[in-house]
């Protein structure tokens, strides 16, 4: 493909090191003019081969490598990780421990949802959301860190549970967190959603049609805002988000502002679940007693669970001994990616920078 | 189309009255139904799989390839939004064997297909583009996911 270049073409670079490609991917652009032809997307850069590592590593041993395999959103990839672990070997969770993690889950999704925003305005040339959504942020990881002793990378769920209990000081700081949030998502609307500036270039630009979202497996926001409302969390509720009431949101013309408004709004209503969840959180056990040399049965599970980005599912073969025989991780970003090419052609350059960000694609997710 | 979610049984029979004696179940966790088909009629399936309304397994959720070391397996992790069921379906093959890609099936597996022939070694006929994904265009260093691949810090933990 990149052979065929027509006589008025050109090839540029856009490289793994570039402060508005979200990571280190590497973009290579057929132009015609400032009209791109092509995009061929080049992945591998932070490949650390987390599939060969598992093969060599218990179970315990593994979970605090599950963290950096999305370490923007790592409280998920625990999770996912303990489901899977604990559909094959019958594990039952205690209830407090499972408020806790979804209480868990939520905030890091608004964490998550806060780097997004704040990078993908940035890329516009709006700076102040920015600031702004890094300040929320600040307080989420005040928090998080309250409970696991880390900022970033967890290594907070186990086998049956969570490793350690709240402090006694994390839930009046979390309610007031909750309260705190509110306006300001309105703070970051009031800025961006009806900027002339901003509509001029997120509106009608980088349309991705349903029908193909769901043939590359598409999943998350991305799909959302192509019109089909679909959410794990209500369709198979994992864990316990059966008890709470939230909506989910669903674009119509599926551009890059529908992706962005049906980002906004999940903050909103990530935002809803931790109240609700932090009112009814019970007393009770953490964890439940798991054999200290653990070798789940003999067998093959799939489990997934909804993500920030997306679908992120782990596949795992277990031959009965203390070491997973093959674990294969399916990730949000790495299927997201895929379609960037056909949303990108006919565009500019600077609408490419737009629709990159918009997919929210991060780049240890795609490379493993 | 109205929401039939079918059970086990039932895609079970479907599957097995369209391919007579070629359906072999086996237990997976974690899914309505899951079966091992041969490796030739692995594209038959996956269409008939996606096209036949009662099934319309539209999405291609996984896509995974386990070495055991005298043969190694691809399973499809299959999902329906219509329906909300779910499926997997296990291919047999020897090593460096051939099967054919399903791409034309859910464009989602070009990725997929892409990083399972570099990392196994397995080859996807009628493949649109099989180029190397996530490793180094110059590797040459052998197939880095199989069992008996010996890099040169790979220190192996002993098995309990």
């Amino acid at each position: 493909m990149v052979e065929k270049v027509g006589a008025e073409e050109f090839l540029v670079n856009m490289g793994p090191q570039h402060p508005s490609t979200h990571g280190v991917c590497r973009l290579l652009l057929k132009m015609d003019g400032e009209v791109i032809v092509d995009v061929v997307p080049y992945v591998g850069y932070l490949h650390r081969s987390m599939e060969k590592i598992a093969e060599n590593r218990t179970y315990l041993q593994y979970m605090p490598l599950t963290d950096r395999i999305d370490y923007v959103s790592a409280m998920f990839c625990n999770h996912v990780f303990c489901l899977a672990v604990e559909k094959l070997a019958q594990i039952q969770v205690p209830e407090r421990a499972e408020y806790i993690r979804v209480t868990m889950d939520e905030l890091n999704r608004i964490a998550s949802h806060l780097i997004w925003l704040g990078t993908f305005a940035l890329d516009l040339g709006a700076i102040t959301p920015f600031l702004y959504c890094f300040r929320e942020r600040e307080k989420i990881l005040d928090l998080l860190e309250m409970v696991s002793g880390q900022r970033m990378t967890f290594n907070y769920m186990r086998f049956g549970g969570v490793s350690k209990d709240l402090p006694f000081e994390f839930i009046p700081k979390a309610k007031e967190f909750v309260q705190y949030f509110k306006p300001r998502v309105d703070e970051y609307e009031d800025i961006l959603t009806n900027n002339p500036i901003f509509l001029g270039r997120t509106k009608g630009v980088g349309i991705l049609e349903k029908k193909t979202a769901i043939d590359y497996s598409v999943t998350g926001p991305n799909l959302r805002a192509t019109g089909l409302r679909w959410d794990l969390r209500k369709e198979e509720p994992y864990s316990i988000y059966d008890r709470f009431e939230f909506d989910i949101p669903a674009g119509t013309k599926s551009d890059v502002w529908d992706r962005y408004m049906v980002r906004i709004q999940e903050m909103r209503q990530a935002n809803r679940i931790v109240e609700q969840a932090l009112e009814s959180i019970p007393e009770g056990e953490i964890k439940t007693k798991t054999p200290t040399v653990f070798r789940p049965p003999k067998g093959e599970v799939y489990a997934r669970i909804e993500s920030t980005r997306g679908e992120m599912g782990f596949y795992i073969v277990s031959d009965g001994s203390t070491i997973p025989y093959r674990v294969k991780l399916r990730t949000a970003s790495f299927s997201n990616l895929a379609v960037l090419p056909l949303m990108s052609r006919g565009w500019k350059i600077a609408d490419i920078v737009a629709i990159f960000a918009s997919l929210d694609v991060i780049m240890p997710d795609v490379d493993r | 189309m109205s929401i039939k979610t079918m059970t086990k049984e039932e895609i079970t029979k479907t599957f097995q009255d369209k391919f007579p004696n070629k359906i072999e179940e086996f237990p997976f966790v974690g899914v309505d139904a899951a079966f091992k088909v041969d490796k030739d009629l692995i594209l038959e399936v996956c269409k008939f799989a996606k096209e036949t309304p009662e099934l319309s397994f539209d999405l291609l959720a996984c896509l995974s390839c386990v070495d055991y070391i005298e043969h190694m397996e691809l399973v499809y992790n299959l999902f329906s939004f219509t329906h909300k069921h779910k499926i997997a379906i296990k291919t047999s093959l020897p090593r460096d064997g051939e099967i054919d890609s399903v791409t034309p099936v859910w464009n989602a597996a070009n990725w997929h297909e892409r990083e399972i022939a570099e990392l196994f070694g397995m080859t996807f006929r009628n493949h649109p583009d099989p180029r190397p994904i996530l490793l180094p265009e110059d590797w040459n260093e052998g197939y880095p996911m199989r069992k008996d691949w010996e890099g040169k810090d790979f220190v192996r933990l002993p098995k309990k």
